[in-house]
């Protein structure tokens, strides 16, 4: 058992997904997340059991409506989506052959699925016989934050003329080829990270990564029916955006050596208290876009108020403050009632005029 | 509400009928005509032992009569009460069951019926397709989650007695390990060809399909009457993801259908029965009775 599994107490890890990992990406300086996340530890449950559960997950609405889109795209061997790939990328009418690794010969254990995974996409690659066109439920693995975590995507991978690409299937409605752009953003920065997932595989087989294409094809409803249509998206920003937040993220060892050996968050064995004092001691980065995005982000942001923290304020606030930690030393050093060390006397005097100004102002 | 209207027995032993009636007649007007209070005494009045109660005395006064009537040779009148106790009798039969189901298709169970479904087909089929099959042609009374248990169940019964159904519904197996097919579900008299499921079954075994639903609604035009129009949007539904079998999102026709996904199984067809061979000529030297018609799984070989 090593120090993730002490960690995490005697429950199943969960996976990461592409949710998680652009979530993670987004604010890269958060050991608590990370650690958290590297776990694999139920943080909604965490958060409920210490007194902050968040009002936070999907609508079943939406989970309900996005299956039955997915099913309805991939019902009869991938009926719609061989349809739109030979529309949109041109895929001739002999390349059809599917193959699903939802599970391995009923074992449905994330190594034999990897494994399967591997092995198929290393045959397409070599293109050799019974190599497959689509790839249903692949199983991919990504080190994020020096740790290897699995990647349960809802996607497929398939190959056109020896390049692959990722399917993303959506379910927002692309009305009069517009969609809405937060929701294509939120997709894209998804598909960047399978896109991302499976170019390390390559990587990792001495396949070249550039075989993994960088568009991805979105598969969304079209206008108001429920008739599926597709579009290339291209993922090259999010790509950079993402490689660049996961080199950056800091390493959970470095995180683990500074915690004590016995150091756990067990719900089972622990009191709240206990549990909430060991996610306390892990320093956090709350920012007010966790609210969205982290289970955990309630518990942060009671801190943060118990703290008086800048954090509170947004990141574009906090860092113009440049390095106060807390309001109450904002304020102080504003009204010159606490006095500025030798580092602060130039955000110090800058805080004087902001407040003079203010004060003329309301005058 | 007229009383004499209440009931539907012959007018005969009117005392305790017109009693019962009389009395709730009184407290349906004291009460007020609430609408459960009508219901009350429809239910009663309608009962159905205050109705044979008076039918069997009807019947017995009848017999009665007609031995008085043959006694005295009045033959004209013995005919006349002979009919009318037949009637009687006919109506008691009736009131006896009081709600005979009405007239339907010859109820098959949930196996026969999916059985049904994939003999139209003649592929290893997704549920989903089977209840659209289901109810695009025959009863269409199965549904989704009647089928979930199915595999799982005849399994069960060949295990205990095998062979001892005519056919069993039965898995598809994968061609590569030769272990169930998520979902499918075959039928075990199919050759173990076509049970096979390759890399390019899904898409052929989808073009069969479209081909076996056109064939059928092409027979049913010959046979005179017209397909349902769930037949025709389940038909038209799959043409539209094969190239050049419909236009457009107009109705697909049966005739450029089967053209059209003739043409693209002509593509698939060597190289998939070419893998699906090959797998079964495996499973029949690698597997026992069991496995071939269910599937060998990886889990036995799990450890915990």
């Amino acid at each position: 058992m090593n120090r993730l599994d002490t960690l995490r107490g005697p429950v199943a890890p969960l996976d990461h997904n592409a949710r998680t990992i652009a979530a993670l990406a987004v604010n890269p300086g958060c050991d608590r997340r990370a650690l958290l996340d590297a776990a694999g530890v139920d943080k909604q449950k965490t958060a409920a059991y210490v007194g902050h559960p968040a009002p936070f997950g999907q609508s079943p609405f939406a989970i309900t409506r996005a299956a039955s889109f997915d099913a309805l795209v991939k019902a009869n061997g991938c009926a719609h989506l061989l349809r739109l790939l030979r529309e949109t990328l041109g895929l001739s009418i002999s390349e059809a052959a599917y193959a699903d690794i939802s599970d391995v010969g009923g074992n449905d254990s994330h190594q034999m699925r990897h494994t399967r995974t591997r092995a198929l996409l290393k045959r397409a690659a070599a293109g050799g016989d019974g190599s497959c066109t689509l790839f249903d439920h692949p199983l991919l693995k990504l080190t994020v934050a020096g740790h290897e975590v699995y990647l349960e995507p809802s996607i497929i991978a398939f190959q056109i003329e020896g390049r692959f690409h990722v399917v993303e299937i959506k379910s927002f409605a692309v009305v009069d080829d517009q969609a809405d752009a937060g929701q294509v953003a939120a997709a894209a920065r998804q598909s960047a990270v399978y896109v991302h997932a499976l170019r390390e595989l390559f990587a990792a087989e001495g396949l070249d990564p550039e075989r993994v294409s960088h568009d991805v094809v979105l598969v969304c409803p079209k206008d108001f029916a429920n008739h599926p249509t597709a579009t290339l998206l291209d993922v090259r920003q999010q790509l950079a955006a993402l490689r660049r937040q996961l080199s950056r993220l800091t390493r959970i060892d470095r995180i683990l050596e500074e915690l004590p050996a016995d150091f756990t968050f067990d719900l089972e064995t622990q009191s709240p208290d206990e549990v909430g004092k060991a996610v306390g001691s892990v320093g956090a980065r709350f920012a007010p876009e966790c609210l969205s995005s982290c289970e955990m982000a309630l518990f942060c942001r009671a801190e943060a108020r118990g703290d008086g923290s800048t954090d509170l304020l947004g990141r574009t606030a906090r860092d113009a403050l440049g390095g106060l930690e807390s309001i109450p030393a904002v304020l102080g050093l504003a009204d010159e009632s606490r006095p500025p060390s030798p580092e602060q006397l130039e955000i110090a005097e800058q805080l004087r005029y902001v407040r003079r100004l203010y004060t003329e102002a309301i005058a | 509400m007229p009383i004499s209207k209440l009931g539907t027995s012959p007018p005969t032993d009117e005392r305790t009928r017109a009693l019962s009636i009389a009395s709730c007649h009184r407290y349906w007007k004291t009460a007020g005509a609430s609408g459960i209070d009508r219901l009350l005494l429809g239910l009663l009045i309608r009962s159905p032992t205050v109705e044979l109660d008076a039918l069997e005395r009807r019947i017995a006064e009848l017999r009665a009569q007609v031995r008085a009537a043959k006694a005295a040779a009045d033959h004209a009148t013995v005919r006349l009460l002979r009919a009318e106790l037949r009637k009687t009798e006919r109506a008691w039969d009736d009131a006896l069951d009081p709600e005979p189901e009405p007239a339907q298709a010859p109820s098959l169970s949930v196996r026969e019926q999916v059985h049904q479904a994939l003999t139209l087909l003649g592929v290893p089929t997704a549920g989903k397709m089977i209840v659209a099959v289901n109810e695009a042609f025959f009863a269409g009374r199965v549904t989704a989650g009647q089928l979930t248990s199915l595999r799982r169940d005849e399994e069960k019964s060949f295990r205990t007695s095998p062979y001892a159904r005519p056919y069993y519904l039965c898995a598809a197996l994968t061609s590569e390990l030769l272990s169930p097919a998520r979902g499918l579900l075959a039928v075990s008299t199919w050759p173990a060809q076509i049970r096979i499921i390759g890399p390019l079954s899904p898409r052929t075994d989808f073009l069969t399909s479209a081909i076996r639903i056109a064939e059928h609604i092409a027979r049913l035009i010959h046979a005179g009457e017209d397909a349902s129009l769930a037949a025709y949007r389940l038909l038209t539904g799959m043409a539209q993801n094969i190239p050049g079998a419909v236009d457009g999102f107009d109705r697909a026709e049966p005739a450029q259908v089967i053209a059209a996904a003739g043409a693209e199984l002509t593509i698939h067809r060597e190289s998939d029965m070419h893998e699906r061979g090959q797998a079964a000529k495996r499973a029949e030297k690698q597997l026992d009775q069991v496995t071939r018609l269910f599937g060998a799984g990886l889990k036995t070989a799990r450890t915990a």
